[in-house]
């Protein structure tokens, strides 16, 4: 047997390798890091190719005299005793030699791209927060006073200095096509920047935590997208607005019809008062009336690309479909808000609603524009009315170690190791907040 | 320990006289003995985490699927690598250490017995500590590499890195124990005539790994020490809030964590170091540079933990330093590659299973190295890094690398350790499923980490480009399995069944092929006069040595066999026949092993808050273990 099913065996390796070889290639890789979006990349890719080049030389080198040997020095019945060399030092240093100037051609190009990748991002830059959080991610946009989750936008041919901070563990910022990776280290601020390219179209990418952050890790994943400067200045401008269709955006608007042009004149520090529903956030809405509300725009659906938009199964949790077509935004924002009713103000903030929290104590993502992300729960769901109602009844279930807790009565609280009983939110009324929260575009 | 090996069989059994049974198994303090206990176990360990990557593997084989909870995930992934560094390959090469250093040196058993069962034990009882838990669904789950803050009081609220703190800091004092009994070992039990440049390869390296021991370990301690009063105690070392530093943790960890790759894989260069030589009936090429590039790994392997932190933010001056370091511990590994196909190189090769493999560990090793560079570069690294791409690199080292050249070494030393040669037929498929099956695991893991899939998640979405090379992962590791299976099958039949294999079945050079097989207990009957590196050749096939300096110049000695004591024809006696005096058996090192563990147990307690009855097992721990300890220490030896 042995010599036969040996080389068959052998013959079974050598195509497998080279099947693997062909289907590497030629295929939709969408979150290959062997891009060219950005300039950090380019720089990755030259070093990485220069090492697969010289990796490979290594490579066959090594394996070629390696299998030479074993088949040219096979013993053989009869055959000559083997001449005894115990060593040869001009041999040794030779292949010392050679790969310590392989080595040279690798180190040059590294500490040159190390010093050029770590200098200080360029003036102008658009500065973005990154703040990690078990396990979802917060984008914060000092510039522009924006407060976003999961979604992150950055305009073609401008800088992105991304600063990064954690609020619990340690995370990792990865966004594959546009550049390498950079830690989220507690008590520690870190930087990353990069430029998409200009000649980049307007598309969205897949980005992911790539540090162990805990149960969610694999769960804690987010989109990236790159879009034209024209695109990004609607974005910015829509975002920096209370949430259009939401009730409090709507009051606002009767308000500042009321007092006709008095929007402007509205004292700013109202906004942080409490128990102004609908005044919050007005400071940032010159002439807030909703004539006067710049087009809502966000990266449009029907350009993500399938692999941007997740797969996960929604979980088996019981919900009366038919109540989401009936859901009543009021009523669902009268839940939202009402501390006695329910405690989402308590970890959520949604700009135009009385806000309990500075952002740095919002232990959950900004909800203000929640209603207008294509994902939610770090990207893990589409932001639709089902997914987001199994999300309120029973989060943990969908994401698991999540600090959202369990609302739906009758539901499984495994936080809690118990049943949600009283407190409990019924089908009805998940269906009035999903529209609630539906109509925060 | 049902059936150890006891080697025990028509021409072996001078063994320790009769002695078969548990409670000789539990009393041992014999080198060879112990060996085998390691073997044993960590065989059983090989299996425990094997099932683990497994179970790992089945979850990962299709987007979105859920075989195991995101939980349990979390705590199979950090099994399997604590598992397998510390359960696995360090114990498979201690199992070497103990069996081999001894009769490689000409001594009759290590410095210390006592304290090497000592080990032994608490290895095998830290072992399951750190085990057991996972059956209850309450094992680690931090990583194998226990960042903090997340494996600290905060984030980890609950007993699973408990577990993992303590388990490991057990099993640290296990390593320090063995490390300081071989270096006494080496330097001071070697046969008269055999130089520190005429020792047997394998015990170069592994002289070179206990330093590595002796340094690295207690780094991990203090890390370790800080983590658990964290825990236990609530000082605040790497608890974020109280400002303490997450990266302390990380930087003591690697600064452990990298010479621990070597400590893994020299033994294993030792092991194929041997086996080479053998089958190529050629002595090694280029001994001496072997040996200094032993210790320039071991020495290098202090300097470029960091490469590790690539993504931590060091700054570019430290990133430079530590990249250009890792790039030169890529010369003497290159050097010894070259130098083992050099010594192949113009042999008459003959390729029994160990053979296979050590050429395996050649072939794979080199994949591994090779991938290893590509990480020393920063800027590219980054891409890299908590990717598969990395998962792919160390399961080459490791798998490709350590594994295979324990199995080589276990394939070249079973004739000598029971007598009997293991199935060659076997052996072969082992070997081809072995290095098929871990190419189609670890290969395709290189493309799917550079096309973007993050490491240690428990699942992953559909349309990402990873579906193809993860199903290819999972069919390679049911082949894995299929060939641990096989070695298993071979491994218990050919104790009994395996033809009998006499003194040096594999015309070997080294001492520890002049005595019977399996070894009387006392080694020895004479210690031998060592006058050069391959004393066995210089007797059997002196034309193969003649280039090799010998001390004395009288060739007489060398060929005297009085010099190295042939068994083979003797009629074996038993070492009080003989006048050797040995040492007693003895169950106190267990007794101490079992207190420590009691003791260190008594802090799961204390985190239960069952505070009175913490205090009571901690004590009771310690006293049973300082008691033992005394009796120990108050009884003679031999």
């Amino acid at each position: 047997m042995p010599k036969l099913a040996l080389r068959r065996l052998q013959s079974v390796a050598v195509l497998a390798i080279v099947m693997l070889a062909l289907s590497a290639c030629g295929k939709d890789y969408p979150n290959s890091t062997f891009s060219h979006n950005t300039e950090l990349n380019t720089l990755a890719v030259f070093l990485w190719d220069r090492m697969l080049l010289l990796g490979t030389i290594v490579f066959v080198v090594v394996e070629v005299l390696l299998v030479y040997t074993i088949f040219k020095f096979r013993r053989r019945e009869g055959g000559p005793a083997p001449r005894q060399i115990h060593g040869n030092a001009a041999l040794e240093i030779t292949w010392t030699a050679i790969p310590a100037l392989i080595l040279v051609f690798l180190a040059v190009p590294t500490v040159r791209t190390i010093f050029e990748t770590q200098r200080k991002a360029p003036d102008g830059a658009v500065q973005i927060e990154v703040i990690g959080h078990q396990w979802w991610w917060e984008f914060r946009y000092p510039q522009y006073g924006i407060v976003t989750a999961n979604e992150v936008y950055l305009p073609i041919g401008k800088t992105a200095n991304f600063s990064l901070r954690t609020r619990d563990v340690l995370h990792s910022f990865w966004i594959p096509q546009l550049g390498g990776k950079r830690d989220l280290i507690a008590n520690r601020t870190n930087y990353l920047w990069f430029t998409p390219k200009s000649d980049l179209t307007s598309s969205a990418w897949n980005g992911a935590c790539a540090e162990y952050c805990g149960a969610s890790h694999a769960n804690m994943r987010f989109r990236a997208f790159t879009v034209t400067p024209d695109e990004f200045e609607k974005w910015v401008a829509h975002q920096k607005t209370l949430a259009i269709g939401s009730p409090a955006a709507a009051a606002a608007a009767a308000a500042a019809a009321d007092t006709g042009k008095g929007a402007k004149a509205l004292p700013v520090k109202m906004a942080a008062m409490p128990g102004m529903p609908g005044m919050a956030g007005m400071h940032d809405m010159p002439g807030a009336t909703a004539a006067a509300a710049p087009e809502a725009w966000v990266y449009p659906l029907e350009r993500m690309k399938a692999y941007t938009l997740p797969t996960t199964p929604l979980p088996a949790t019981p919900f009366d479909e038919s109540l989401l077509a009936a859901g009543n935004a009021v009523a669902g924002r009268a839940i939202v808000t009402n501390l006695a009713k329910a405690p989402c103000l308590t970890c959520h903030n949604i700009k135009g609603e009385t806000q309990y929290l500075t952002d740095d104590q919002a232990k959950g993502p900004n909800l203000t524009h929640v209603g207008s992300r294509h994902t939610f729960a770090a990207g893990l769901y589409r932001t639709d009315a089902k997914a987001l109602a199994l999300w309120i009844k029973n989060a943990p279930a969908m994401k698991p170690g999540s600090a959202m807790p369990t609302f739906g009565t009758g539901e499984y609280n495994a936080m809690l190791k118990m049943k949600v009983s009283a407190g409990g939110l019924d089908d009805r009324q998940i269906a009035d907040v999903v529209a609630y929260l539906m109509s925060l575009k | 320990m049902a059936h150890p090996g006891a080697p025990a069989h028509a021409t072996g059994a001078a063994q320790t006289g009769e002695q078969t049974g548990l409670w000789i198994w539990l009393t041992t303090v014999d080198h060879k003995r112990i060996g085998i206990l390691y073997l044993y176990t960590a065989l059983f360990y090989l299996m425990v985490g094997g099932i683990e990557a497994t179970i790992i593997r089945t979850q990962l084989a299709k987007p979105n699927l859920h075989v195991v909870s995101a939980e349990f995930y979390n705590q199979l992934f950090t099994m399997h690598g604590t598992t397998m560094v510390f359960l696995v390959i360090m114990p498979l090469s201690a199992a070497f250490f103990n069996y081999l250093i001894p009769l490689q040196i000409g001594a009759r058993d290590v410095a210390f017995p006592r304290l090497n069962a000592f080990s032994y034990w608490v290895y095998a009882l830290g072992g399951l500590f750190i085990t057991l838990p996972i059956f209850f669904a309450v094992a680690p789950n931090g990583g194998w590499f226990g960042y903090a803050p997340l494996s600290g009081p905060t984030y980890s609220p609950g007993f699973n890195m408990d577990f993992w703190v303590l388990g490991l800091q057990i099993l640290g004092i296990s390593s320090l124990a063995a490390a300081f009994n071989f270096i006494t070992t080496i330097i001071n039990m070697r046969a008269p005539g055999m130089t520190l440049m005429r020792m047997p390869m394998f015990t170069w390296m592994s002289f070179v790994v206990q330093f590595l021991v002796i340094l690295a370990f207690p780094v991990i301690t203090a890390a370790l020490f800080f983590l658990q009063v964290d825990r236990f105690f609530g000082t605040q070392f790497y608890e974020v809030a109280a400002g303490g530093d997450p990266l302390l943790w990380q930087h003591l960890f690697w600064v452990f964590g990298h010479p621990e790759v070597y400590i893994l894989i020299l033994p294993a260069f030792g092991l194929v170091s041997e086996v080479l030589p053998t089958h190529s009936r050629k002595p090694l090429f280029g001994y001496n540079v072997m040996a200094y590039s032993g210790i320039m790994i071991g020495f290098l392997g202090f300097g470029v933990w960091a490469h590790h932190m690539f993504s931590v933010g060091m700054g570019p001056v430290a990133d430079s330093i530590f990249s250009v370091a890792t790039m030169l511990i890529g010369l003497p590994t290159g050097v010894k590659i070259f130098n083992w196909i050099a010594t192949m190189y113009g042999g008459s090769l003959r390729f029994p299973t160990s053979m296979k493999f050590a050429i395996g560990l050649i072939a794979m090793f080199t994949i591994g190295g090779i991938s290893g560079v590509m990480h020393s570069s920063p800027p590219s690294d980054l891409q890299q890094t908590d990717t598969y791409f990395i998962v792919a690199h160390f399961h080459y080292v490791l798998y490709g690398g350590a594994m295979m050249g324990i199995f080589a070494g276990i394939y070249h030393y079973y004739p000598k350790m029971t007598g009997h040669f293991m199935s060659e037929t076997l052996g072969t498929w082992q070997f081809w499923l072995n290095f098929i099956g871990l190419n189609l695991t670890f290969f395709p893991m290189h493309f799917s980490g550079m096309l973007g899939m993050p490491r240690r998640i428990y699942t992953y979405d559909a349309g990402q480009g990873w579906d193809l090379f993860n199903m290819m992962s999972t069919v390679g590791t049911y082949m894995l399995v299929l060939a641990g299976v096989i070695f298993a099958v071979n491994f218990f039949r050919s104790r009994k069944r395996g033809p009998l294999a006499g003194n040096d079945p594999w015309g070997a050079p080294t001492l520890e092929w002049s005595i019977p097989s399996p070894p009387p207990d006392y080694n020895f009957a004479e210690i031998p006069e060592v006058t050069s590196r391959y004393p066995m050749w210089d007797l059997k096939s002196p034309e193969r040595t003649a280039g090799i300096e010998h001390s004395h110049a009288d060739s007489a000695t060398i060929t005297d066999a009085h010099a190295v004591p042939m068994h083979e024809e003797t009629e074996r006696k038993t070492a009080a026949e003989l006048g050797i005096p040995m040492p007693f058996n003895t169950v106190k090192p267990f007794c101490v092993a079992l207190g420590l563990i009691v003791m260190m147990s008594g802090l799961i307690v204390l985190h239960a808050g069952k505070t009175p009855l913490a205090l009571a097992i901690m004590l009771g721990g310690t006293a049973f273990m300082v008691g033992s300890l005394y009796a120990w220490l108050t009884s003679p030896l031999e």
